[in-house]
């Protein structure tokens, strides 16, 4: 493995809910996952079988571009995959191999699979630029829960998935704390503005369920605060989770069962308090776990989905705004933008909320991944991720100076603040949408 | 014969190969369900923005365009000039060139313009191929990444293009009228002997061999960008899901690894 990622072990693994597959057997495992896998997702046959390896995704990932590591170009990364999908399931694979590029197992596969397909951000670029439209994050996403049934995934991931099962969120939060935080930013709220501004945990008969991000409960606390005010500007009935309190959902980044159990916890939340209405966080896999694939793991939901950007958006009538003398810019997180339909919203709210919006270049669906997303905030990955991060650096360095660098999404508020020290940006003041929509709003 | 089997039973080796080795291998991806939209936003809201959206993709290579206008030239170029190929092929031969009388030209005027068009294409065509073997050579990521299948491809359909040229050198003459009864023959399942002439049997016998090539090869990209621009421009889920909506795989229903709320029940797949 060329990357210093820490794997889990026996009981990390455990804590997860998983189990490692005795090393003789992973090859026939492996063979065998990506079989059901193919069976299971159109996505992955006709993304595997449709490249014709013309090189335009190259220049349009940002893993290749700040790494320069030729198996971080998307079609080169969905070939360490497709050399064995070839291998073992295609008659010309079998036969001619070395023909069409296939590929044996061997000791080295694995490795390279971690290697590379925890280097990809599931940012969804090379799909905008890919003229088949092949979605690399596709091939990620099922790489990764092949390797996970394997007992082969990060330690970061199994520690989220064991504060999961515990606690409903990703830092282990239990409820009294959750509660407690929840006072405390009301007190900062009181003293702020003179207002009983309420966070409601587990009320019941709530019309609106809001699932926040864990991470709005520590490093994040002022979206959370942007959050209340907003739900107490609109007098809206809310209350927040605590059985889930986490709009992120790391089951997408590392195994499709964990997925559906995530969203599988939000549905009852939203049952047990009544909620007509779930609103999501700022959170952007989260995001597009939730909107994207409850109906398809869950089945039929019979309540309402809104995202938070969204929803303040469509209330924007409701709401008035001091504008802050401040130039913002926007980083467009890849699951808003690319895959979840959160374009438009959030520069609507800054550009009410601000006196100077400025977009950086590319943006929308063109822009660049902040480097952290699919879950890449390792600590003992910064270096990579500091490559990862190097074209959204560029890209924010041609803007300075900014008052403000709004960036809504509870990965991209992890990643990019080591983003911007490491490349001489520390001062660059950051955070969420509603960060700003709490500070500019005016309420009664 | 040889000739008996090149023209009166490879066709049909090759028409067989070339049809269910496609339809099977597309139908292996249709009978897979897609567990979930994979939506790529912007996206059209409605049917005829998806056909839309989907139709300058596959007319303009609308995202190659938008990346890498060097690339999207030769590309398209490429495969434009091949479907004014193979769709010259169909009303030249057809209607022996004489296609163009249908709006008005007179016949010899039809028939040199069909020839000018169909030296044009095929010329295009030509050298599209070798500007795009070209860039696998020296590009050094797209050489990287090619298989020796990636060349191959292009040689193949490379030296179809040299034959067909071939038949529109100056000099060389092919009986279009005997053509034309051959390719009928065949076609109305009743094959007469092919006619006897080295450079269009050259040309025909390359293309039988690529129709049987093509269903195990990545030629089949074509089929492969339908079905995934479909799945991208698919309808993003509706909450609360409308009533009657069905399930997408039994993956949302069957297989909980939690306990079901009861929400889902009634519809397991």
């Amino acid at each position: 493995m060329k990357i210093p990622l820490h794997m889990a072990k026996e009981k990390d693994l455990q804590a997860a809910g998983l189990r490692a597959v005795p090393e003789e057997e992973k090859q026939q495992a492996l063979v065998k996952g990506i079989d059901q896998y193919r069976q299971w997702a159109r996505s992955l046959m006709v993304m595997l079988e449709t490249c014709t390896k013309c090189g335009a995704c190259a220049n349009a990932c940002h893993s290749y571009l700040g790494t320069g590591d030729f198996n971080n170009i998307p079609a080169a990364r969905a070939d360490l995959f497709r050399k064995l999908y070839k291998r073992y399931f295609t008659w010309t694979g079998k036969t001619i191999g070395r023909y069409i590029g296939a590929e044996d197992y061997d000791a080295e596969t694995l490795a390279k699979w971690v290697t590379y397909f925890y280097q990809c951000n599931e940012c969804r670029r090379c799909a905008v630029y890919c003229p088949f439209g092949i979605d690399t994050a596709e091939i990620t996403i099922a790489a990764r829960s092949i390797m996970t049934a394997l007992g082969v995934v990060p330690r970061f991931m199994t520690g989220v998935a064991a504060n999961m099962i515990k606690t409903g969120n990703n830092m282990g939060i239990p409820k009294p704390a959750t509660i407690d935080c929840c006072e405390f930013m009301e007190d900062e709220m009181k003293e702020e503005t003179g207002l009983d501004i309420k966070i409601p945990v587990d009320k019941p008969d709530s019309d609106i369920l809001y699932i926040p991000s864990s991470a709005d409960f520590f490093s994040n606390v002022d979206t959370m605060i942007g959050v209340a005010k907003f739900f107490h500007a609109i007098g809206a009935n809310w209350t927040i989770p605590s059985t889930v309190l986490e709009a992120a959902n790391f089951g997408l980044l590392f195994s499709m069962d964990a997925m559906k159990e995530q969203n599988q916890r939000m549905r009852e939340a939203a049952k047990m308090v009544g909620a007509k209405l779930v609103v999501q966080g700022e959170c952007g896999h989260g995001w597009r776990a939730a909107k994207m694939y409850t109906e398809g793991a869950n089945g039929p939901a019979p309540f309402g989905l809104v995202h938070i950007l969204d929803y303040a958006y469509q209330n924007m009538d409701k709401l008035k705004f001091e504008k802050l003398p401040w130039r913002v810019t926007l980083h467009d997180p890849c699951n808003y933008a690319r895959a979840g339909d959160i374009i438009e919203q959030p520069r609507e709210l800054l550009k009410a909320c601000v006196s100077e919006f400025v977009e950086m270049t590319p943006n929308r669906e063109r822009n660049f991944c902040c480097g952290g997303g699919s879950g890449i905030l390792m600590d003992e990955m910064m270096d990579i991720r500091m490559q990862l991060g190097k074209k959204k650096a560029e890209q924010v360095k041609e803007l300075l100076p900014l008052d403000f660098f709004a960036t809504p999404c509870s990965i991209c508020k992890a990643q990019l603040p080591h983003v911007m020290k490491f490349y001489g940006m520390e001062d660059l003041k950051m955070g969420g949408v509603m960060d700003v929509v709490g500070k500019a709003i005016v309420l009664a | 014969m040889l000739l008996y089997f090149v023209g009166q039973v490879l066709p049909y080796i090759a028409g067989a190969i070339f049809l269910i080795g496609v339809i099977y291998r597309v139908a292996g991806w249709l009978k897979v369900p897609v567990p979930f939209q994979l939506t790529l936003f912007p996206a059209p809201t409605s049917g005829a923005g998806r056909i839309a959206a989907v139709g300058t993709e596959v007319l303009l290579f609308k995202s190659l365009y938008n990346n890498d206008k060097n690339l999207w030239l030769w590309a398209w170029l490429l495969h434009v000039s091949l479907a004014m190929v193979i769709l010259g092929h169909i009303v030249g031969i057809y209607f022996l060139m004489n296609q163009f009388t249908l709006i008005g030209l007179s016949a010899s005027a039809s028939q040199t313009v069909s020839a000018f068009l169909g030296t044009v294409f095929g010329l295009t065509l030509l050298i599209s191929l070798i500007v795009l073997f070209y860039r696998r050579l020296v590009n050094p990521e797209v050489k990287q990444l090619s298989d020796p299948a990636d060349y191959i491809d292009l040689l193949f359909i490379l030296v179809i293009a040299i034959t067909g040229n071939h038949m529109r050198l100056p000099g060389v003459e092919v009986d279009l009228p005997a053509v034309k009864a051959y390719l009928g023959s065949l076609l109305a399942f009743g094959p007469a002997p092919i006619p006897d002439s080295g450079v269009f049997i050259a040309h025909f016998v390359t293309v039988m061999l690529f129709m049987i090539y093509f269903p195990f090869s990545k030629m089949l990209h074509f089929a492969g960008f339908l079905v995934n621009r479909a799945m991208l421009v698919e309808a993003a889920p509706v909450y609360p899901t409308p009533a009657g909506t069905p399930l997408r795989s039994s993956f949302a229903g069957a297989r909980a690894p939690v306990a079901d709320s009861g929400q889902a029940k009634g519809v397991q797949a």
